[in-house]
């Protein structure tokens, strides 16, 4: 089987993102309860629908219902991965919910403001003034002074935004039918507060161009690795519930077992890591997915799937900081761990997802990889794209699920012989006769006996790395390239700044842009190639310490470098983005 | 096949006269009794001297990391039920770092078969006091370790429902050995706590001295009666035989009823990747 196609996968995503009338930014806000997250949603799908592309990011406390929420969402006639820098349309049911999100709303002099009619405070300084004038509109049912229980806020902003943006009340009635149709007394209440708000005076519109009239589909990222692990032969899976990769376990929960796999929700990240390693050493490919703190908890299983040879894909989502930190805010801050940590010298792979879209394809490489050379494969993913949803193309699925060579009787070598082609040898499967054999995170011997002989560890040390070596060829050419080769500027970062790097490159074309697919082993051929001729370097990424900077500084010679990063919390902005670059030329 | 076609070739590296070598031999007798072939048994340890065990007995095994046994064993044995799934290990791999899965692998009641072969001392780093070290024995030999009273392993697993609870010990051959056997005929998570004396870090007299401290339950004993089984746990000596086996079909908690119930999700179709397909596939 030979390595899955390259970067050429990716194309479907190198559209440019169009201009100011080809876009719009909307930004929601309302108190818990409102359904901002719900009217997200169904803008989201009425674009999907019409063939627009569109993006959809949401802010609200870590784990909890109630308290301020927040929604920007990004409707586009190509194809989007950054929630852009300023607002078009900015509805709020109560100013005072918007404090929270300072940065993340931001009008200039042509946006459309949406207010509750009886609210009286003042729009902030920071959020910039537009120049039309304010629609306020009665969302709220006030009775004595007091506002109560009335008719569905977002029912009604529905109704007004579909006005404003040119969509026809119809595609409304129809996805709130696919919706809630399973709840007629919800829907009928939804559509009378639709209708009645259909009917009255409306903000000016700020029509978008009309999509393909194709349907798309609408996904988050987690939604994304979920399905890409199961079309990439996923059939166990264990995980543990943790902000922000929660999603994957419970759309597994939904449609691994129709698929003919098992899930489990474990007692904690090391029982979650220890069942996906009994599984994959059952013959079963198996995944967990958790977020920092349960990636600290997996550290030692880690280890334990390398020194015994077993597959085990491990998804990281990162979030903001150590410990518990931010849980629903992201960094890049988990790659020194992802790399590094653990006790001994063991390979592992790392691989690092771009966008929603890019996850399926992580995901199938990563199965790739953890079949083919037995061994852990993390895949960092990160707040902002597992909990983004995002419209995409239909994907391409692969034709066949990467698959691990499995040992048959009279097949000849011992299970972790050191003579083995890269280091690896035939899997021996339980139930297969004649292949009982011992599995060990003691050192051992080729045949898995025990040992303490330090040049049986020196061995086995020597068979276990040939992988990585092997790894570093069958990944050459795992990375993704931005701009014109010649463009003398240089970007190199990883992950989710893809999405803000592809908005950048486009209005920047002096700039060059690397993306590595896989981190670790890192593929260094391509982008010492890259990087020629180019007269300045930055590294761009979302941890306090500049992680990859520092990483990549000792793998070859960055002293020229410019260091473009800081703490995780709201994604980077693109003016924030130009920023950082100047502070650091200077 | 006979007991011995359940070893493999390795000499175990226990003490002489350790209580360890009567366990595996009441294994591998019980793994005879049920011609169970070696390529459909896994046996699954984390670290300890008894954890060594899974070496010295011919099957698929695992001798993972400490404590780690019972997470390892429920993901095998959900993604492969035909595979018989035994876990063995120590009282510290399973009563001190590894006591946290203990309750949820008895929630979860996935069909493995638990023996702890209990020495009460920590004998791999050398002889400190253990979770299920007595205090008496302790203050004797000048252990480490504050005066923490000792866990009782068996009220324990009964008090967090588990629906096969047995104990016997090392040097009682024969009951041993039906015991185990009993346990993984049990359709559902079984516990075979094993008195298992260490040599070395104990005294030989020691280990002798607690096997006189056991009693075989009467023959009228009813292993049906949870009360009975509480009340055995709790006894000032300690009650061998069969001390709790809920009815696994109609049994309140029975498997069936508690299969998709604590967090697991079964396939539906039982994995499309059957193990003829996988163990032929190249």
């Amino acid at each position: 089987m030979n390595a899955p196609g390259t970067s050429s996968t990716l194309d479907s995503n190198t559209s440019r993102p169009g201009g100011e009338t080809q876009s719009l930014v909307l930004a929601l806000v309302g108190s818990g309860g409102d359904g901002v997250a719900l009217l997200g949603d169904l803008l989201l799908r009425m674009a999907a629908q019409q063939g627009l592309y569109g993006m959809m990011v949401q802010s609200y406390g870590p784990q909890i219902r109630g308290g301020e929420s927040a929604v920007i969402l990004r409707v586009s006639r190509t194809e989007v991965l950054y929630e852009g820098d300023q607002t078009d349309v900015f509805l709020c049911f109560r100013l005072a919910d918007l404090k929270r999100f300072q940065g993340a709303v931001k009008l200039h002099s042509q946006s459309a403001v949406i207010l509750e009619q009886s609210d009286t405070a003042e729009l902030p300084e920071w959020l910039g003034r537009s120049g039309r004038e304010t629609f306020r509109y009665p969302f709220a049912k006030i009775e004595n002074g007091i506002e109560v229980v009335g008719d569905p806020k977002n029912m009604m902003a529905l109704a007004l935004l579909i006005r404003v943006l040119g969509w026809p009340a119809s595609l409304a009635r129809e996805t709130l039918g696919h919706r809630f149709g399973h709840r007629p007394d919800v829907l009928s209440k939804n559509l009378a507060a639709f209708d009645k708000a259909h009917g009255q005076a409306a903000p000016p519109a700020m029509p978008i161009s009309p999509g393909t009239g194709k349907g798309l589909f609408a996904e988050t990222g987690n939604e994304a690795v979920a399905r890409g692990a199961i079309a990439s032969g996923l059939r166990f899976f264990a995980g543990y519930p943790i902000t922000p990769s929660s999603e994957i376990m419970e759309t597994l929960v939904d449609e691994l077992p129709p698929a003919g796999g098992s899930v489990v929700q474990a007692e904690d990240e090391i029982a979650a890591l220890g069942m996906v390693l009994g599984a994959s050493f059952g013959g079963v490919p198996s995944m967990t997915a958790t977020s920092g703190p349960g990636l600290s908890l997996m550290t030692e299983m880690m280890g334990l799937s390398s020194m015994a040879e077993i597959p085990a894909v491990i998804v990281d989502c990162q979030r903001a900081g150590p410990a518990t930190g931010m849980p629903s805010r992201t960094e890049q801050s988990d790659l020194y761990h992802a790399i590094y940590a653990g006790h001994g010298d063991f390979p592992r792979a790392v691989l690092g997802v771009f966008d929603v879209v890019h996850a399926r394809n992580v995901i199938y490489k990563a199965f790739y990889l953890s079949e083919r050379y037995q061994l852990p494969v993390l895949v960092l993913s990160d707040a902002y794209i597992a909990q983004r949803r995002q419209i995409r193309n239909p994907v391409a699925e692969h034709p066949e699920a990467p698959h691990r060579t499995v040992w048959t009787p009279g097949m000849g070598p011992a299970r972790f012989d050191i003579g083995g082609e890269h280091g690896v040898t035939p899997f021996r499967v339980p139930g297969s006769p004649e292949g009982t054999y011992l599995a060990a995170g003691i050192e051992h011997t080729q045949e898995g006996n025990p040992t303490a002989d330090g040049s049986i560890h020196q061995q086995m040390n020597e068979k276990r790395f040939r992988k990585l070596k092997a790894i570093e060829q069958d990944t050459k050419s795992w990375f993704k390239t931005l701009g014109a080769p010649s463009a003398p500027c240089g970007i190199v970062a990883w992950g989710s700044q893809y999405g803000i790097l592809q908005e950048w490159v486009a209005n920047h074309p002096e700039y060059r842009i690397f993306l590595p697919e896989i981190l670790h082993p890192y593929p260094l051929e391509a982008f010492e190639a890259w990087r020629k001729n180019l007269k300045s370097l930055a590294v761009v990424e979302m941890s306090f310490q500049g992680q990859l900077h520092h990483y990549l500084s000792g793998l070859t010679d960055l002293r020229d470098a410019l260091r473009v990063t800081r703490s995780g919390g709201p994604p980077l902005k693109t003016s924030e983005l130009k920023r950082l670059l100047e502070e650091a030329t200077r | 096949m006979k007991a011995k076609d359940y070893r493999t070739p390795l000499e175990p590296v226990w003490c002489t006269g350790c209580g360890d070598f009567g366990v595996l031999k009441g294994l591998t007798q019980a793994l005879a009794d049920l011609e169970i072939p070696p390529e459909r048994l896994a046996v699954i340890s984390g670290i300890g001297c008894s954890s060594r065990l899974p070496g010295y007995t011919r099957s698929y095994s695992f001798n993972s990391i400490h404590g780690r046994a019972l997470p390892i064993a429920t993901g095998l044995k959900l993604s492969r039920p035909e595979i018989t799934t035994l876990v063995v290990g120590g009282d510290g791999d399973g009563f001190s770092i590894g006591l946290g899965h203990l309750p949820h692998a008895i929630r979860r009641n996935v069909d493995i078969t638990y023996t702890v072969l209990d020495n009460g001392i920590y004998g791999l780093t050398k002889g400190q006091a253990s979770p299920t070290t007595e205090i008496d024995f302790k203050r004797s030999r000048g252990l480490a370790g504050p005066d923490e009273r000792p866990l009782n392993p068996v009220l324990l697993v009964l008090s967090t429902g588990c629906g096969f609870v047995a104990r016997s010990h090392a040097g009682n051959l024969p009951h041993l050995r039906e015991m185990i056997r009993e346990a993984i005929r049990y359709p559902g998570f079984s516990f075979v706590h094993v008195l298992a004396g260490c040599v070395t870090y104990q005294t030989p007299s020691y280990a002798q001295e607690i096997y006189q401290r056991c009693d075989v339950l009467p023959p009228d004993y009813d292993p049906s009666d949870l009360t009975a089984a509480l009340d055995a746990a709790r006894a000032d000596r300690f009650q061998l035989g069969i001390l709790y086996r809920r009815d696994p079909e109609t049994g309140a908690e029975s498997a069936a009823e508690m299969a998709g119930v604590a967090g697991v999700w079964k396939a539906h179709t039982g994995t499309d990747r059957g193990i003829e397909d996988v163990a032929h596939e190249e």
